[in-house]
């Protein structure tokens, strides 16, 4: 059986790559949990660490949806549960104006279902096929969202006051991220399965840009690799992320530079929007800086 | 069913399993009793067989958060592998001796598997010679000025709730029309809307961030502060607390710790360098890098709690807090020294951070924390 368990593991972890998303075994054994308990999974790590992608990957090797949910600060709960429809109402009224029926039936007609529009969370759970329900940077978002979230993963049930309870025809699977600029509570940390995710070391780096962007060649991608790896070790304001490593490939393909040594600093720097995000941090690579990280790759 | 044969090795494997999370619990995991069920039923489904998968997996269902993801590993050799390789733990009960191995069932058994309440914690546990090598920590929880302490605070954060910042929500009166609730209200009279409903701008509270000068010469105060600090994270939950002396430390977790002996301990580990000299302009420069882009945001409120004495370049101190000026929403800076007769801001550092603040005020004590109180609430809004 153990074996077992290791078998799959490994095949997940092939699918996974399969799907263009590189992961460590510790994390694939966390997705194969999160199926086998039904429990949320919690996923911290700073911007950029392809937490996001966790979820689309999942919802594409499951062949099914992803219904995300991005929360802002002030999301609401009806934001994201469910809203009516007001203007379709307020014209079922006027039509409904001369019906015969009463009050109650007239109501009743107005409050179905046919005026309610489905937000992210009631759809997740009203969806045919269980889907994957992203919930973004759920930080972001008050404690009031939190709490109206930990009944939802609880019971799996929303109340909608003019149509009663809605239960889940199917339970999806729920993946909620989180950059830690708010503690989140105890009572949701513990509902969820947790996984931090820290930047690719450079063998897990090396095979992402392998495996999404083939067009760069062997060497010029351990290159890049090496540069952004020592880049996030300077002391930045905003490290560069795995997509920026992505567009920066890209960036330094488009400009057909093949090698990045000391000489070719000048036509790096050019390219170096694609890595550095502040102008603080821009300030700091100057050409000295760059032909210096430039030669040690 | 345990994915061993002997019975004897899978009862074994299950007692040590189910005694896990009460020894993460004593080493400051939140994990409550019912986890332990949680863990016997993870190792089913994974068989405890393969360790790495068995460590991954209990990893994942038994943190919560990032600290604990780091210290997970260690702690996890330390229950699991045999007894020569054991580390030494963060925390031990001398008299129970609950980690000494010959007690397969961990410290959990003699606790019944309730629901996390906080007090169950050992709280016994803590060594009492670190806590006297750390006396002056004692203060933190001192029973003196406490309530005085906490009744201010709930004052306060009470106060904070009336700050009005520019978001909407639904009013009784307000300035401008909620077309959909209108809407909906008017359904009873037949789609004509006899009844408005307003806008206004929703009170949000700003978020604190409370940065401590804990360097020597502020020695007679910053206990003071970290009290305030601590009754105010019991008040509100998006405080953040750090430190700073010649580089700054995080402690809102240290101080949000319910018991109280070992927000001591926590303090103490992190308090190396504590009294010693004071660098504000590398401290802050420090906070804007590794801190201010994951917390400081328009609505962040910093306050900073320092006597300006600042053995640092001013021009570091003045540039660290203009960066920190423009994330922030307001910036006020609250000077023990500044109630005490004679006293003007002369000194480098104040000079230096003078034109970046929201607000300068006096703050040694409770009377003039009470007195400036009515300033930082209009200076907060």
């Amino acid at each position: 059986m153990t074996s077992g368990r290791a078998q799959e593991l490994a095949s997940w972890q092939q699918d996974l790559a399969r799907a263009g998303y590189i992961a460590e075994p510790g994390l694939v054994a966390t997705l194969m949990l999160m199926q086998d308990l039904e429990r949320p999974l919690l996923l911290e790590g700073d911007a950029g660490v392809g937490k996001t992608e966790v979820a689309k990957v999942l919802a594409t090797l499951r062949h099914t949806r992803l219904i995300r949910l991005q929360c802002y600060e002030g999301l609401d709960a009806h934001a994201a549960m469910y809203e009516w429809n007001y203007q379709r109402q307020l014209l079922a009224i006027k039509l409904l104006e001369h019906d015969e029926r009463g009050i109650a039936q007239k109501e009743q007609d107005i409050f179905s279902d046919r005026y309610l529009l489905k937000r992210p969370l009631l759809e997740a759970i009203t969806c045919e096929q269980p889907p994957v329900l992203l919930i973004d940077e759920v930080d972001r978002a008050d404690e009031a969202f939190e709490a109206y979230l930990l009944e939802l993963l609880s019971d799996f049930q929303l109340s909608i006051p003019e149509l009663g309870t809605v239960r889940a025809t199917s339970r999806p699977l729920v993946v909620i991220t989180s950059n830690g600029t708010r503690e989140l509570s105890d009572a949701l940390r513990r509902r969820c399965l947790y996984q931090y995710i820290d930047y690719p070391d450079y063998d897990k780096e090396l095979a992402i840009v392998r495996a999404k962007a083939p067009a760069v060649p062997a060497v010029l991608a351990q290159q890049i690799v090496a540069f952004v790896q020592s880049v996030r070790r300077m002391e930045l304001q905003k490290k560069p992320g795995i997509a920026e490593t992505l567009d920066w490939a890209a960036a330094l393909l488009r400009l057909d530079i093949s090698v990045i040594d000391k000489d070719g600093a000048e036509r790096i720097m050019q390219t170096l929007a694609a890595l550095i995000k502040t102008r603080d941090d821009r300030v700091a690579f100057t050409r000295e800086v760059v032909a210096r990280l430039a030669a040690a790759c | 069913m345990l994915s061993t044969d002997a019975p004897a090795l899978q009862k074994l494997a299950s007692t040590r399993l189910a005694g896990f999370p009460g020894f993460l619990r004593a080493n400051g995991f939140a994990v409550g009793g019912g986890d332990a069920v949680e863990v016997l039923r993870t190792a089913e489904r994974v068989g405890v067989l393969d360790p790495h998968i068995l460590r991954w997996s209990l990893q994942a269902l038994l943190c919560g958060r990032a600290e604990e993801w780091r210290r997970f590993d260690q702690l996890f050799d330390a229950w699991f592998l045999p007894a020569n390789k054991w580390q030494r733990p963060e925390r031990r009960d001398a008299d129970k001796g609950f980690l000494s191995g010959h007690q397969p069932q961990g410290p959990a058994s003699d606790r019944a598997p309730t629901m996390d309440s906080e007090d169950i914690r050992p709280r016994q546990a803590a060594s009492r010679q670190e806590i006297l090598s750390s006396a002056d920590f004692r203060e933190l929880t001192e029973r003196e000025h406490a309530l005085d302490i906490e009744a201010l605070m709930r004052q306060f954060a009470r106060q904070l709730k009336h700050i009005r910042l520019r978001r909407e929500a639904r009013a009784r009166h307000g300035r401008r029309l909620d077309l959909p609730a209108t809407i909906r209200r008017s359904v009873a009279s037949g789609g004509t809307p006899f009844h408005l409903e307003w806008k206004d701008r929703k009170r949000v509270r700003p978020r604190l961030v409370l940065l401590i000068d804990v360097s020597r010469s502020m020695l007679l105060y910053s206990f003071f502060y970290l009290r305030l600090a601590r009754a105010l994270s019991a008040e509100l939950s998006d405080v953040f607390s750090f430190i700073f002396h010649t580089r700054v430390t995080g402690v809102s977790q240290a101080l949000r710790d319910p018991d109280p002996w070992r927000a001591q301990e926590r303090l103490h580990l992190m308090a190396q360098g504590w009294a010693g000299g004071t660098r504000i302009g590398e401290s802050l420069a420090q906070f804007n890098r590794e801190h201010a882009a994951r917390i400081v945001n328009s609505r962040t409120a910093v306050i900073i709690l320092s006597d300006g004495y600042d053995t640092g370049e001013p021009a570091a101190l003045s540039g660290a807090l203009s960066q920190l000026r423009r994330r922030a929403r307001r910036v006020v800076w609250l000077n023990p020294l500044s109630n005490q007769p004679g006293y003007a801001p002369i000194s480098q550092g104040m000079q230096a951070a003078l034109p970046h603040l929201d607000l300068l005020a006096a703050g040694g004590d409770l009377e003039s924390i009470k007195a400036v109180l009515p300033k930082l609430i209009e200076a907060l809004g």
